[in-house]
């Protein structure tokens, strides 16, 4: 197992890219994908998209983020990647189900966004989870579902 | 390991154990604490209760542990307000242990009891686990609770019950093994210690790397 102990910069730092980019076309580079909620962790036990197992162990005052490069050699690096965030999508033009919608998802402490009529939440688990939970508030038709695009 | 035998890398893990009260949090942690010092762990352990400091005088009185390895929080209000909304108390207690008895390897830190919604803040640590017990009902997975679908390891205690609580521990861990989508479950009787290995090898593998 590789072990990982330190962010040695962002893809995006000046120093880095041009390695990086080098690499990228000899197909040198690896990532590890992580959700948000793993992006908060400092040991993680993972597995590259190419296969290569890897112990994380960053000191504490460390933070991962999207790009954070943990290994960068003459013939491989390994950065971290930022999975894409899916989300469910509710809508609504009733100002009392809008209250019940946003109480009930402050309840279950997910996260969310508001986009004016509309209440984002961050999915962390399979969607039809939260659509069983959230029946209720949808079988009136007063709150919609909307597919992203 | 790096010169002065820490492991590389240099802080130590942290591990939640997080659970409903009487699921057997407290057990559970006499039964690790022997089994990661018998392999060379070098730990220490944080505690939480309400109003008094129960938990980690049970600890410190077992000989298991020097008892000044011991730290407790007093959460003084909902015991989920310190491992997740402000894990604060809990986060210095860690420094605190940490910076007093390093090269620590690890630090194992016990909620209060709390309800099924009951989660770990990743600001506090790595990797956390979730105890229910089959006394609890055989309906506690499939009821969904936080606790149960985002932990790292879901350990079900007290498995030598089942039949005199009329539960299906059978279907117990088939509804748990389907709203977790993968991630791993363990069978413990604390009592005995029956199971207690399996979760060692979890955490040494999932945040320790051995």
């Amino acid at each position: 197992m590789l072990r990982l102990e330190r962010i040695l910069g962002y893809a995006s730092d000046a120093g880095m890219a041009g390695p990086l980019h080098a690499l990228e076309h000899g197909g040198k580079v690896e990532r590890i994908l992580l959700s948000g909620d793993d992006m908060l962790r400092h040991r993680l036990h993972v597995v590259t998209d190419r296969g290569t197992e890897c112990a994380v162990a960053l000191p504490r005052k460390e933070k991962l983020g999207n790009g954070a490069v943990l290994l960068l050699e003459p013939e491989r690096a390994i950065l971290v990647q930022l999975e894409r965030q899916q989300w469910l999508t509710l809508e609504t033009d009733d100002p009392a189900s809008a209250l019940k919608i946003a109480y009930f998802a402050g309840n279950m402490h997910w996260p969310v966004r508001f986009e004016e009529n509309r209440l984002r939440i961050a999915l962390g688990g399979p969607e039809q989870h939260y659509l069983d939970r959230l029946a209720h508030l949808l079988q009136d038709g007063k709150v919609r579902r909307v597919r992203d695009a | 390991m790096s010169p002065d035998g820490s492991r590389s890398g240099g802080d130590a893990a942290r591990v939640g154990i997080g659970g409903p009260v009487g699921s057997g949090k407290t057990a559970l942690l006499e039964q690790l604490i022997p089994r990661f010092i018998g392999r060379g762990t070098n730990i220490a352990v944080v505690t939480n209760d309400l109003v008094t400091q129960e938990d980690a005088e049970r600890i410190r009185r077992s000989g298991l542990i020097a008892p000044e390895r011991v730290m407790a929080v007093e959460t003084g209000a909902c015991p989920h307000t310190a491992i997740r909304e402000d894990p604060t108390l809990n986060i210095q207690a860690a420094d605190l242990l940490e910076d007093r008895f390093r090269p620590l390897d690890l630090v194992l830190i016990e909620s209060g009891g709390d309800n099924l919604a009951s989660t770990f803040s990743l600001d506090l640590v790595d990797y956390w686990m979730f105890v229910i017990d089959v006394a609890g009902g055989d309906d506690i997975p499939r009821k969904r609770g936080l606790g149960i679908l985002q932990s790292d390891l879901l350990v079900i205690n007290k498995t030598d019950l089942a039949p005199y609580v009329r539960v299906d521990l059978q279907r117990m861990v088939a509804e748990a093994k389907e709203v977790r989508g993968g991630r791993p479950i363990l069978l413990t009787n604390c009592a005995t210690g029956e199971g207690v290995d399996a979760v060692v090898q979890q955490l040494s593998r999932d945040v320790l790397f051995d």
